[in-house]
C-alpha cells in the first residue's frame, strides 16, 4: 500500500472518529457504530505497511496479524473514550420508556438521596418534625407529628423529589452546604456518608396543634408570627398531605406512594397547595388597614376625618350599597369608625381621594406585586393584574375596600398585621432559626431582619390604634381578650363562584404588641365569627405560652 | 546441559512485579477501608493480597534460581491483570469471614501459578514442546470429545451449555479446547506448511490443496457445532478466529481468511434466521434500549456503569457495579470501568496489548516451526478472547458470553490462561532464530 494512501487513510480514520465522538450525541448508536466500522477499515489500510519480499511467510503473517489486532484495540479505545469521557454525561443520565410503559433510568442518579443521613428538623422547643433512621443500610425519612409534618414538606428521592423545607433547605439537610474543604476531602476519600445538618425552626408544635384543632379540617390557614422578628410560630394549613406516605425505599412502597401521589394530585381540594403560603385569596375588608395607612401616611386623612355614608354611594353610574352601618340613621362617620365598622362607602371615598397612583404605591410598599423572602415559596400577592385596572373609578373604589382584583396570601396579611403592630416595619418572615451539625454545633443562625418599611411610625401607630378600636368598639368585639391589648380587622371576600372566604388579621400585646396573626377560612360565609374566634384563641394562647 | 541450571537474576521481572504487588496491597486496603468509613485495617484483612504478592514474587525468584532465561515481561503483566481481577472479586463480595469470590479466586490463581511454574520448570527436561507436537491427533480427538461431552452431559446456563459437572468441580471444557485446538493446528500446519501454502492444480485451475485442508474442515465444522449445538456463541467465535488466524499465519494466503469469513458469515446468517437467540443478540447490540427490562438489561446497565466511572472512576468500593447481573464473570470489565474509570480500562487494554504483542514477538523469535505457530496461536487466543468479551461488553460487537482472561471469576479459565502464559514463557526460552 503506497505510503501516501496509508497516511491519508490514517488521517481519515482519525477525523472520522473525532467527528463521531463529538457529533454522535446527535446521531444514533447505530450511526456511531457504522462510523467506527468505516474508521476501522481505514485503520486496516493505514497499517498495511509494505514488507520486504524476502521476508519469511510466518514473519509477514505474524506482523500483519499483530497489526490487524492493534487496529481492533484502537477501536476499543475509541469506544471507551466515547462511553467514559466524551458522551459520558448523556449516557449516564439516559432515560426512556420501555415498550411496556415502564420508565427506566440509571439507578445511580436516583439512589443518591438514600445514602446520606439527612438532617433532622426540630420545632423551637426541640420537638422532632422530621427524623431520619437507618433501616437495612438506607436512611428512612419520617415525620412523627402530623400537625407539623407538612411544613417540612415531602422528601421522595426515588420518585417525586422534594417540596417545602425539604426542598428549599436541601443543601443543608443533605450536608452538601457549608462544609469546609478539608472535611470534605477526608469524607470524600473515605466515602464517609456526610451527615446532613439539622434545622431548628421557630415553629411551636403546641400552637400548631391548637391551630389545627381550631381549623378542625375546614379549608383555610392560620399564620401566627412574632410581630417584631417575623419568626413564624404557627403555620397551619388545611387541607395538607402526609409526607410519610410519599417516602419510599422499596418497590412495594413506591406503588403505595404512587397511588397516594395520584390521589393527592387528583384531589380538587389541592392538598399540595399549602394555603398559608401558596393560597391566594381576596383579602376583603382586611385590606382597609392598608388603605387607611395610605390615607394617613400621605396626609390625605386622619383617623378623625369625617366621611359621608348614608347607606349608598353612586360612582360612575354604579351604586354601592352599604350594609355595615351599626346605626342606619347616622350618615357621618370618621375614618376610625369606618375601619371599626368596616364601612365600604367610607373606604370607597378614601380610595377615590387617594387616587390610583397612591393606592398602587402603598399596595406595593406593603409587599404586594412581589413575594416576601421566606423559607418556603410564597405566592405573589397582587393589588390588581395590572396598574391600569385602577384607572376605573369603580375598580379604584372596590380595591380600596378590599375587593376588585386584589389577591393575597395568609402569610402576607400576617406581615401586614405585624407592620402595624411594630411601628411600620415589615419583618422578613422566617421558619428556620438555626442550622446545627450532628454534634449540635451551630453552623448558621438566621438573624431576624426587616424586610421593608411601608409607612412611618406615626402612621402605623394610628392604624394600630384604629384596629384596637375596631376590637373594643367596632365589629371585631369577638377578639376582645381580657388582660391584653388586641387590635384586629375582619374581612369577607366574595369569590367569583359565589362562595365567601372569611378573614381575620390582628395582633396582641400587653400592652406593646407581640404577636401578629392572619386567619383565613374558605367558604366561611356563615363563619365570619369563627375566623375571629380562631384568631383570638391563637393570639391569647401565644401570649400565655410566652 | 549443566549451563541451563546456572542461576540468573531476573531483575526486570522482579522490579516490574513491584507494581502488581503494590496494587494488590493498596487496592485491598482501599476495599477494606471504604465500607468501614474509617482508616481502620489490619494486615490480616489483606492476607489475600499478601499471599498473592508472595506467590508471584516467589515464582520470579524460583525462575531466577532455576536459571530460567525467558521473557521477563509476561509474568508481571499477567500478575497485574490477575490482581485487578482478584481485587474486583474482593470488592464485589467483600465478606472477609466467608470463603468469598476472592478467596476462591486466590485458590484458582495459586493453582494457575503452580501450573505456570510447573511448565516453566519442567517443560525443558520433559521436552514438552516436542511431546505436544508429536501427538497432534490426540489433541484433536480430545478437543472434539470434550465438546461432544459438553453436549451430552453439559449443564445449561442461560441457554448455553458451557459446563460439565465433575463431582464438586465445574469444568468449562471450551477453555481447555481452545488450547488443545491450537496445539493440534500448530503441529498440523507446521508439518503441512509448504503443502498448504502451495496450490493444487486441477487442469487449468489453481485450487487450494484441498486434501490437506480436510482436518481444518473438521475444525471449522467443530466451531459451527459449538455454535449450533451448545449455543456457545463466544467460544464458537473464538475457535473460528483462531482457526482463521493460524491458517493465515501458516499459509500466508489472505484468501483463506476471506473464504473462511464468508462461509462463517453465511453460517451465522443461517443461524440468525434459524435461531431467534442470535437475532436477539444482534438487535440487542444495535439497540438494547428497545427492551430495557428484558434482554437489554445487562447491556444497558453495563453502559450505565461505564459512564458512571467517567475518566477517573469512582474508586474501589464506591460505585454500584452490582447493579449489573452476573457482573463477576462476563461483565467484570464494566465493573472495573465504573470503579477505576477510563484510566483503568485503558490500562487493562494496554496490558492485554502488551501481552499479545509480546506473545507475537516470542513467536517471531523462536527457531522451531511448531513453537512459532504454537506461540502465535496462544497469543491469538488471548487477543481474540479479549476483543470478543470487551467488545461485547462495551457494545462494539454483539455480546457473546466468554470470560475475560486472568480477570473474570472462574477456575477453568484462570488455569488454562496461566498455562498459556507458561507455554509462552517456555517458548521464549527456546533457541532463537539467527
Amino acid at each position: 500500500m503506497p505510503r501516501i494512501l496509508r497516511a491519508l487513510a490514517a488521517l481519515a480514520a482519525l477525523a472520522l472518529i473525532g467527528w463521531g465522538l463529538f457529533a454522535s450525541d446527535r446521531t444514533s448508536d447505530a450511526h456511531w457504530l457504522t462510523i467506527l466500522g468505516v474508521a476501522w477499515l481505514l485503520l486496516l489500510v493505514a497499517t498495511y505497511m509494505p514488507l520486504p519480499d524476502d521476508m519469511p511467510t510466518f514473519n509477514r503473517t505474524t506482523i500483519r496479524t499483530a497489526m490487524a489486532f492493534s487496529t481492533v484495540f484502537a477501536v476499543i479505545v475509541a469506544q471507551l473514550v466515547r462511553v467514559q469521557a466524551v458522551q459520558r454525561q448523556a449516557i449516564y443520565t439516559k432515560t426512556g420508556i420501555a415498550p411496556d410503559g415502564e420508565p427506566y433510568a440509571n439507578p445511580r442518579t436516583v439512589n443518591t438521596g438514600l445514602d446520606t443521613r439527612r438532617g433532622r428538623i426540630f420545632d423551637r422547643t426541640g420537638e422532632v418534625i422530621a427524623d431520619t433512621t437507618e433501616r437495612d443500610g438506607v436512611f428512612v425519612r419520617s415525620y412523627p407529628n402530623p400537625v407539623t409534618a407538612y411544613v417540612a414538606g415531602f422528601y421522595s428521592p426515588l420518585m417525586y423529589g422534594a417540596s417545602g423545607l425539604e426542598a428549599t433547605w436541601n443543601d443543608e439537610l443533605s450536608g452538601s452546604a457549608g462544609r469546609n474543604a478539608v472535611d470534605r476531602a477526608i469524607n470524600e476519600l473515605l466515602d464517609r456518608s456526610e451527615d446532613g445538618f439539622d434545622l431548628h425552626l421557630t415553629l411551636d408544635t403546641t400552637l400548631q396543634q391548637q391551630a389545627t384543632d381550631l381549623l378542625s379540617g375546614r379549608k383555610g390557614a392560620v399564620v401566627l408570627m412574632d410581630a417584631a422578628s417575623g419568626a413564624v410560630l404557627t403555620f397551619a394549613s388545611e387541607p395538607h398531605f402526609d409526607p410519610n406516605r410519599l417516602f419510599s425505599t422499596t418497590t412495594d412502597e413506591s406503588n403505595d406512594v404512587k397511588a397516594y401521589w395520584e390521589q393527592l394530585s387528583g384531589d380538587p381540594a389541592a392538598p399540595f397547595v399549602l394555603r398559608a403560603n401558596l393560597g391566594l385569596y381576596t383579602p376583603g375588608s382586611t385590606f382597609k388597614t392598608i388603605t387607611a395607612a395610605a390615607a394617613i401616611d400621605t396626609g390625605t386623612a386622619t383617623p378623625d376625618t369625617v366621611y359621608q355614608d348614608n347607606g349608598e354611594l353612586t360612582i360612575d353610574g354604579r351604586t354601592l350599597i352599604e350594609n355595615n352601618r351599626p346605626d342606619p340613621s347616622r350618615s357621618e362617620w370618621t375614618l376610625e369608625e369606618g375601619l371599626g365598622w368596616s364601612l365600604n362607602v367610607v373606604f370607597a371615598q378614601v380610595g377615590l381621594q387617594l387616587g390610583a397612583d397612591r393606592l398602587w404605591d402603598y399596595g406595593t410598599r406593603f409587599g404586594f406585586q412581589t413575594s416576601p423572602p421566606f423559607d418556603l415559596p410564597v405566592a405573589q400577592s397582587q393589588i390588581a393584574t395590572s396598574r391600569a385596572f385602577l384607572d376605573s373609578q369603580n375598580a379604584l373604589a372596590d380595591t380600596a375596600f378590599g375587593q376588585g382584583q386584589i389577591l393575597t396570601t395568609p402569610l402576607q396579611m400576617a406581615l401586614v398585621a405585624a407592620t402595624f403592630a411594630t411601628g411600620g416595619t415589615m419583618p422578613t418572615p422566617y421558619l428556620v432559626s438555626r442550622v446545627t451539625d450532628s454534634r449540635n454545633k451551630t453552623i448558621r443562625t438566621n438573624a431576624p431582619a426587616a424586610w421593608r418599611k411601608p409607612v412611618s411610625d406615626s402612621t402605623a401607630k394610628q392604624v394600630a390604634a384604629m384596629m384596637v378600636n375596631a376590637v373594643q368598639n367596632g365589629a371585631v368585639q369577638a377578639a376582645i381578650t381580657p388582660g391584653y391589648t388586641v387590635g384586629g380587622k375582619t374581612g369577607t371576600a366574595e369569590t367569583g363562584d359565589g362562595s365567601i372566604h372569611s378573614w381575620f388579621i390582628g395582633y396582641i400585646g400587653q400592652p406593646d404588641p407581640r404577636y401578629a396573626i392572619a386567619v383565613v377560612l374558605e367558604e366561611g360565609s356563615d363563619a365570619l365569627g369563627t375566623s375571629v374566634n380562631i384568631g383570638q384563641a391563637m393570639l391569647q394562647a401565644a401570649m400565655e405560652q410566652g | 546441559m549443566r549451563v541451563r541450571y546456572r542461576p540468573t537474576f531476573r531483575g526486570t521481572e522482579l522490579s516490574l512485579l513491584l507494581y502488581p504487588a503494590l496494587l494488590a496491597v493498596v487496592g485491598l486496603i482501599t476495599i477494606v477501608v471504604v465500607p468501614r468509613t474509617q482508616l481502620d485495617w489490619s494486615w490480616r484483612d489483606i492476607w489475600v493480597s499478601l499471599a498473592f504478592a508472595g506467590v508471584v514474587v516467589g515464582m520470579s525468584l524460583a525462575f531466577s534460581i532455576r536459571g530460567f532465561r525467558g521473557d521477563q515481561v509476561l509474568l508481571p503483566v499477567t500478575a497485574t491483570l490477575a490482581v485487578i481481577g482478584l481485587l474486583m472479586m474482593q470488592r464485589l463480595n467483600p465478606d472477609l469471614s466467608d470463603l468469598g469470590l476472592a478467596q476462591k479466586q486466590l485458590v484458582f490463581l495459586a493453582a494457575g501459578s503452580a501450573i505456570l511454574t510447573g511448565i516453566v520448570m519442567l517443560a525443558g527436561p520433559l521436552n514438552l514442546i516436542e511431546w505436544l507436537g508429536r501427538y497432534k491427533y490426540t489433541w484433536l480427538i480430545i478437543s472434539l470429545a470434550l465438546q461432544a461431552a459438553t453436549f451430552v452431559v453439559g449443564t445449561e446456563v442461560y441457554g448455553a451449555k458451557l459446563w460439565i459437572q465433575v463431582g464438586p468441580i465445574q469444568i468449562q471444557p471450551s477453555e481447555i479446547v481452545k488450547v488443545t485446538l491450537v496445539i493440534f493446528m500448530a503441529s498440523y500446519l507446521d508439518q503441512k506448511r509448504d503443502l498448504i501454502g502451495s496450490s493444487w492444480q486441477v487442469g487449468p485451475f489453481s485450487l487450494p490443496p484441498i486434501p490437506y485442508l480436510l482436518p481444518m474442515g473438521v475444525m471449522w465444522a467443530g466451531s459451527l457445532l459449538t455454535l449450533v449445538a451448545l449455543n456457545d456463541l463466544g467460544s464458537a467465535l473464538l475457535f473460528f478466529g483462531i482457526f482463521l488466524a493460524m491458517l493465515y499465519a501458516a499459509s500466508g494466503r489472505p484468501v483463506y481468511v476471506a473464504v473462511g469469513l464468508l462461509t462463517f458469515g453465511v453460517a451465522c446468517w443461517v443461524a440468525w434466521e434459524t435461531f431467534s437467540r442470535i437475532g436477539i443478540r444482534v438487535q440487542n447490540w444495535i439497540d438494547p434500549w428497545a427492551d430495557p427490562y428484558g434482554v437489554g438489561y445487562q447491556q444497558i446497565h453495563s453502559e450505565y456503569a461505564l459512564a458512571s466511572g467517567g475518566i477517573l472512576g469512582t474508586g474501589f468500593g464506591r460505585g454500584q457495579p452490582t447493579l449489573i447481573p452476573e457482573v463477576h464473570s462476563d461483565f467484570i470489565f464494566s465493573a472495573i470501568g465504573e470503579e477505576l474509570g477510563l484510566l483503568g480500562t485503558l490500562t487493562i487494554i494496554a496490558l492485554y496489548f502488551i501481552l499479545v504483542m509480546r506473545g507475537y514477538m516470542i513467536a517471531l523469535r523462536v527457531r522451531d516451526g511448531f513453537a512459532q505457530l504454537l506461540a502465535f496461536g496462544l497469543s491469538s487466543i488471548l487477543a481474540i478472547q479479549t476483543i470478543i468479551i470487551i467488545g461485547g461488553v462495551i457494545r462494539l460487537i454483539p455480546l457473546t458470553g466468554i470470560t475475560l482472561p486472568f480477570i473474570s471469576y472462574g477456575g477453568s479459565s484462570l488455569l488454562v490462561n496461566f498455562a498459556i502464559v507458561g507455554l509462552l514463557l517456555h517458548i521464549s526460552s527456546l533457541p532463537r532464530r539467527i
